[in-house]
């Protein structure tokens, strides 16, 4: 199958969206097809070949976050040529409804279209504003895909439309058998030291930062031993302001890290901490915690419930709550077998959402969508379907 | 004059961008309810891989029931369809599938394509429905020689399988009224 994936936001920075997009394309690819990638970039940064610039973005405030996307003339023609070029039987494009290439790619096509939603955007009054606009946009879609079960209640809900639900993957053996980093991730007994990580904007309220941050101060002067890494956007000054002198070498920041580099960090944790107070639809974060066979503690949001069964495989703890996240920490580094049963569970949730069997699934909506436009139907065989999903 | 020539030329370009409007708006209407069609053909198709898988493997072990099923659900009218889809559905999910088996395999796919077949066709259906019932279109009767595309009401037909994790797609759209 020849497919043309259109992602709204510059490779220049990394995210979620980045991310699923280039770990799907490589997934289709391994399974044989043709895909290229439209996304924005930087003439000179380096891209993976099977994606083509469409110029560079600008940066956007969107959703609590900052996005770096293309919008205008210029992006319309490449859009177009591109499309014009690619001749592909199908168009992926992702988060369609923010003013993006993905947008001006829906507009420009012929043929089925499949769109990913990625956000569990509530309406908006520019959304409610817009819905003249936007039915225009949806009705051009032929197929849409919701990453999460929240992300799929809004297309239902306020698009007035269906989505077949199909999780973020996670490329399993990119996470599995990496070696953690150098000196990490150290000793853990009963009452003294342990390795807790959080990965992520710690400068965005909606991340949940300062939670861990109070849970750490509360707990490390009772904890000899106990560390924190950090990784992620932001100044080191701004991260160790937060902390009390004394507590200060006992916080490692790592800045920003690779895609490597993540997989290294997550294995040098005894906990993976997530503390998000709210605006996460899936939480990546935690399959690939749990992938990288890493313990994770995440609060109580409906999105971690569901990646992580109910709590069979890692600890919620109530979103918001030092407190309860504190006393999380302390029994699971305390506790080993506890937290080898987690991940053990771990293992199991996260193979279903290994890439490979994820993209196959997004190939059976390629092929619905295919179908719907021109009415034949397409046989497994071609379609690169395989065996069972 | 001058305010004359003004007046004619405000009212061509009112009367071009209207046309322009009217031209695009019946282009969409007719658009989407061509490809509601098609996604009804696509559907159709479906229905009928399943139906006959499902025969396959009525004959291989499940008998009688499961057998008739199938055969009702190919055979029946239109207007007693859906019923027959959704009583096939039901005996599916009577009987145990296991995904190493051929025919239970090829039941299988064939009732998650399905699913998505007429996750497709339901929101298409939509798109044109919504497109005809606007007030201009229906003014000026833009659908006409056409017929309006209806819903196909079943349940989901998604079968679940022993050692799959439920994804939250047997919820459903709530079905719409004809």
């Amino acid at each position: 199958m020849r497919i043309g994936i259109v992602c709204p936001y510059s490779f220049d920075v990394p995210g979620g969206v980045q991310n699923h997009v280039m770990d799907l394309a490589e997934a289709l690819i391994g399974l044989g097809h043709e895909v290229s990638v439209l996304a924005p970039a930087d003439e000179d940064s380096p891209l993976p070949p099977y994606v083509v610039s469409a110029g560079r973005a600008v940066p956007l405030p969107y959703n609590g976050s900052v996005a770096r996307i293309a919008f205008g003339p210029v992006s319309t023609a490449r859009v177009r040529r591109w499309i014009i070029r690619g001749d592909f039987d199908v168009l992926h494009v992702h988060e369609p409804l923010t003013l993006s290439l993905s947008m001006l790619a829906v507009l420009s096509a012929r043929g089925p279209v499949v769109a990913t939603f990625h956000t569990a955007m509530t309406r908006s009054r520019v959304l409610a504003a817009a819905q003249g606009v936007l039915q225009i946009v949806l009705e051009r879609i032929t197929a849409r895909i919701a990453v999460s079960a929240l992300a799929r209640k809004v297309q239902v809900e306020h698009m007035d439309g269906g989505a077949v639900e199909i999780p973020n993957g996670v490329a399993v053996t990119k996470f599995a058998g990496v070696e953690p980093l150098p000196g990490w991730p150290g000793e853990c007994a009963p009452g003294s030291g342990g390795t807790i990580g959080f990965l992520g904007r710690f400068t965005e309220a909606r991340k949940g930062f300062p939670i861990l941050r109070d849970a750490f101060v509360a707990l490390a002067p009772h904890r000899p031993g106990l560390r924190l890494l950090v990784a992620g956007p932001g100044e080191p000054d701004d991260l160790f302001g937060r902390f009390p002198a004394e507590l200060r070498d006992r916080v490692t920041f790592l800045g920003m890290v690779s895609e490597a580099d993540k997989a290294r960090m997550l294995r040098s944790l005894h906990l993976y901490v997530a503390p998000n107070t709210g605006g996460e639809s899936f939480g990546m974060i935690l399959t690939e915690a749990l992938a990288a066979g890493t313990t994770v503690v995440a609060s109580d949001l409906d999105a971690f419930r569901r990646v992580l069964d109910g709590g069979r495989a890692g600890r919620l703890f109530t979103t918001g709550d030092p407190v309860t996240l504190r006393d999380a920490l302390v029994e699971l580094l305390d506790d080993a077998d506890q937290r080898a049963a987690l991940t053990a569970c771990g293992d199991q949730v996260v193979a279903h959402y290994d890439w490979p069997v994820v993209a196959r699934r997004v190939l059976e909506v390629y092929a619905a969508a295919i179908e719907a436009t021109d009415g034949r139907v397409i046989d497994q065989e071609w379609a690169g379907l395989g065996g069972p999903v | 004059m001058n305010s004359t020539a003004g007046w004619v030329l405000g009212t061509a370009v009112l009367v071009a961008l209207v046309a322009a409007y009217l031209a695009w708006t019946a282009g969409r209407v007719q658009r989407l309810h061509t490809r509601a069609e098609s996604a009804a053909r696509a559907l159709d198709a479906h229905l009928l891989r399943r139906a006959a898988a499902a025969a396959v493997l009525a004959e291989q072990r499940y008998g009688v029931e499961l057998y008739a099923a199938a055969r009702i659900a190919l055979d029946a009218a239109p207007e007693e369809r859906e019923a027959a889809e959704n009583d096939l559905t039901r005996q599916l999910r009577g009987v145990e599938l296991d995904p190493a088996d051929p025919a239970c395999e090829a039941v299988i796919a064939a009732s998650r394509r399905l699913a998505l077949a007429r996750q497709v066709h339901t929101d298409l259906v939509r798109d044109a429905r919504a497109a005809r019932s606007r007030p201009l279109v229906r003014l000026l009767r833009m659908g006409r020689g056409r017929e309006w595309p209806r819903y196909f009401d079943v349940d989901d037909p998604t079968l679940t399988v022993p050692g799959e994790t439920p994804t939250g797609e047997g919820q459903g759209v709530p079905g719409r009224s004809r």
